[in-house]
């Protein structure tokens, strides 16, 4: 066991450098987001207002924003879960032999930049695009499907991008599963499924959180693939607050915005890891 | 009435045969302890009867149920595991009840029977507690009650009190005794402890490199060892190097060199042919002082105070020793090195099988 006093010791350089470089410009941006903007002028000077706030509860355009990032990081994060379980459960547990393999073959997209991987899902999923091209050549539709500038769109290209993040966690949390444990339920009569059901989901459900909290942080903050993909009207949080913060300079309204994402995302966040811990029974 | 069976089971990985062929009755209530070095193929009977490994050849029946290619969920045993295999994210309670809930065993009936299995392992009051809460001790009693409650008809145990400290693995293996007596379940007990083997079972077999070389009773084991394996595995042996000096009847002697030379009641070897030979440290009788007709002289070369045992290495001549000990109560406890001993050996623990089939 590392004694505390080390294991301060150790955290220390990575505990400075986050105080001084994030935590403290994130909580310099705290008093910007009671400000008021002046058209022209900037920030008023001696302004203290919540109008910020009211208005992100109460706007209408605001809350549809809201609503679509958070049912976006669910929708991303369950659609990353069920694709990758499997994939993962495979990698751990399938023949020696096809481990690497499939592991480089799950880390291989993140060696692309993001954008080549967005503007490769813009070539994909346009009206002329790949995929309507060929539907249309099948006789299946007559026009083509609206596959970008909305929802399904960032779906897509967002599950595409986070999923290895969701399958290298899992891989690591169902490799943990003692295989006696499981030997265990089958010998006491359950059948593979319910041993699966029962044990090894249960047991992986560490795993399961981890790679959830992770990818649905990822999903809600993302902006490089909801800018490209969703263009310029299709917005969620993180490209409305860019664009508050580089279109508008409107800074105090952009700060608002970003501690309502934070503050949603800490308190989703929680309410998981509880129900998680209830779940599989590590409370 | 057989409650389990192997017809010639045998287990491969390609070429290398880790279970031969091997064939035993267990008879209904009996306890059997599978014994031997790691790697000698225990284990993999064990996970065959279980269902977890498939064997390559040959049958297992359960009664008259030939259950070779069941799954392990259809074969009704209770295993009991080295490492616990709790369910850590159930409570005591539901551990137990896991096996129950899975034979639509419910409601009352299901709190009796957990109860019961609880109680019967002395945990009674454990039942709201999680694995993760207990000491390596009463995880283990968990882990038999779980493996009871659902009355399995064979208990399997793989090595289940390795993982326990010296005191309580001799408590528990009392333990275990007087459970499998009062149940009457037939058990099938896998270990590389002789001392459990030998004290727990009602035969022993005893295993090498995937070869069953005895299957018998545990006084046979001890005091009639069918192979020279059995001879070096089972007691504490001294292990030597000697010749075949003479033969008489189905016994004779063995020469150890330097001059030393020793009864054997059992002989197979020609003579002159060279042999290794196993003489058990407590079959050894030590007396101090001058050699009585028909023992060995020598004089003491090391101690070794165990507790209840003290161990003697005794010198016969230059470069034959032989290991010898003696109760720390008694008269010879504290013989310093250098003093004269004799040695009484009996001809019957003294075995000798050809010097390059000696091990394993």
């Amino acid at each position: 066991m590392i004694a505390t006093r080390h294991g301060l010791l150790l955290i220390a350089p990575l505990a400075l450098v986050l105080t001084g470089f994030f935590l403290v410009p994130v909580l310099m941006l705290l008093p910007t987001s009671f400000g008021e903007t002046v058209p022209g002028a900037g920030l008023a000077p001696g302004v203290w207002t919540l109008e910020n706030y009211a208005l992100i509860i109460t706007d209408d355009y605001y809350r549809e924003v809201i609503w679509r990032t958070l049912g976006l990081g669910f929708f991303v994060t369950v659609a990353c879960l069920l694709l990758g379980y499997p994939l993962a459960y495979l990698i751990a547990r399938g023949p020696e032999r096809w481990r690497v393999p499939l592991i480089l073959l799950v880390i291989f997209p993140m060696m692309l930049n993001l954008v080549v991987r967005s503007f490769g899902w813009i070539a994909l999923l346009a009206n002329r695009g790949l995929v309507n091209n060929l539907l249309i050549e099948l006789g299946l539709i007559a026009t083509p499907l609206k596959l970008m500038f909305n929802l399904t769109g960032l779906m897509i290209g967002l599950t595409h991008i986070y999923l290895p993040f969701m399958v290298l966690m899992l891989v690591a949390a169902i490799r943990n599963v003692p295989r006696d444990v499981e030997a265990a339920a089958a010998t006491l009569g359950s059948s593979r499924a319910h041993v699966f059901a029962a044990v090894t989901l249960p047991l992986s459900a560490p795993g399961i959180l981890a790679g959830s909290i992770l990818v649905f942080v990822l999903t809600i903050s993302a902006l490089v693939t909801p800018r490209m993909l969703g263009g310029p009207t299709y917005k969620v949080m993180a490209t409305l607050i860019y664009d508050e913060y580089m279109q508008l300079l409107d800074w105090p309204r952009g700060s608002a915005l970003s501690f309502a994402l934070t503050l949603m995302a800490v308190g989703i966040i929680w309410l998981s890891s509880r129900l998680t811990r209830r779940w599989a029974g590590m409370a | 009435m057989s409650a389990l069976s192997f017809e010639r089971l045998g287990k491969s990985y390609g070429d290398a045969d880790v279970v031969r062929d091997i064939s035993l009755t267990i008879g209904e209530g009996e306890f059997v302890s599978l014994l031997g070095p790691s790697g000698c193929g225990k284990t993999t009977i064990l996970r065959m009867v279980a269902g977890l490994v498939e064997p390559s050849r040959g049958r297992i029946l359960i009664g008259a149920d030939d259950v070779t290619r069941l799954p392990p969920n259809k074969r009704g045993l209770g295993l009991v595991f080295q490492s616990y295999a709790l369910f850590p994210h159930l409570t005591v309670y539901e551990n137990v009840a896991f096996g129950l809930r899975r034979r639509k065993v419910s409601g009352a009936e299901l709190d009796t029977r957990v109860k019961e299995a609880l109680a019967m392992v002395r945990l009674a009051t454990f039942g709201e507690r999680y694995p993760r809460q207990l000491s390596g001790g009463q995880q283990q009693r968990v882990a038999i009650a779980r493996a009871l409650a659902p009355h399995p008809r064979v208990l399997l145990f793989d090595e289940p009190l390795s993982n326990l400290d010296a005191q309580l693995r001799d408590e528990m293996q009392i333990e275990l005794k007087r459970l499998q007596r009062g149940l009457g379940v037939t058990t099938l007990f896998v270990t590389h402890d002789q001392g459990e083997a030998l004290s727990l079972s009602d035969r022993v077999g005893v295993m090498a490199k995937g070869v069953m070389q005895q299957f018998a009773t545990p006084e046979e084991i001890y005091h009639r060892p069918a192979t020279g394996f059995v001879a070096s595995f089972i007691g504490k042996p001294n292990r030597l190097q000697g010749t075949v000096a003479d033969r008489s009847g189905g016994g004779g002697s063995v020469s150890l060199g330097g001059g030393v030379s020793l009864a054997a009641a059992s002989l197979d070897q020609p003579q002159g042919a060279r042999v290794n030979v196993v003489i058990r440290q407590e079959a050894i009788r030590l007396h101090r002082g001058g050699a009585d007709p028909g023992a060995l002289p020598g004089t003491i070369a090391l101690r070794s105070f165990s507790g209840a045992r003290v161990q003697y290495v005794v010198r016969l001549a230059e470069g034959v020793e032989l290991v010898a000990e003696t109760s720390s109560h008694g008269p010879d406890a504290a013989l310093a090195v250098g003093t004269p001993v004799s040695l009484a050996i009996d001809a019957e623990a003294v075995f000798a099988m050809p010097a390059d089939g000696a091990g394993q």
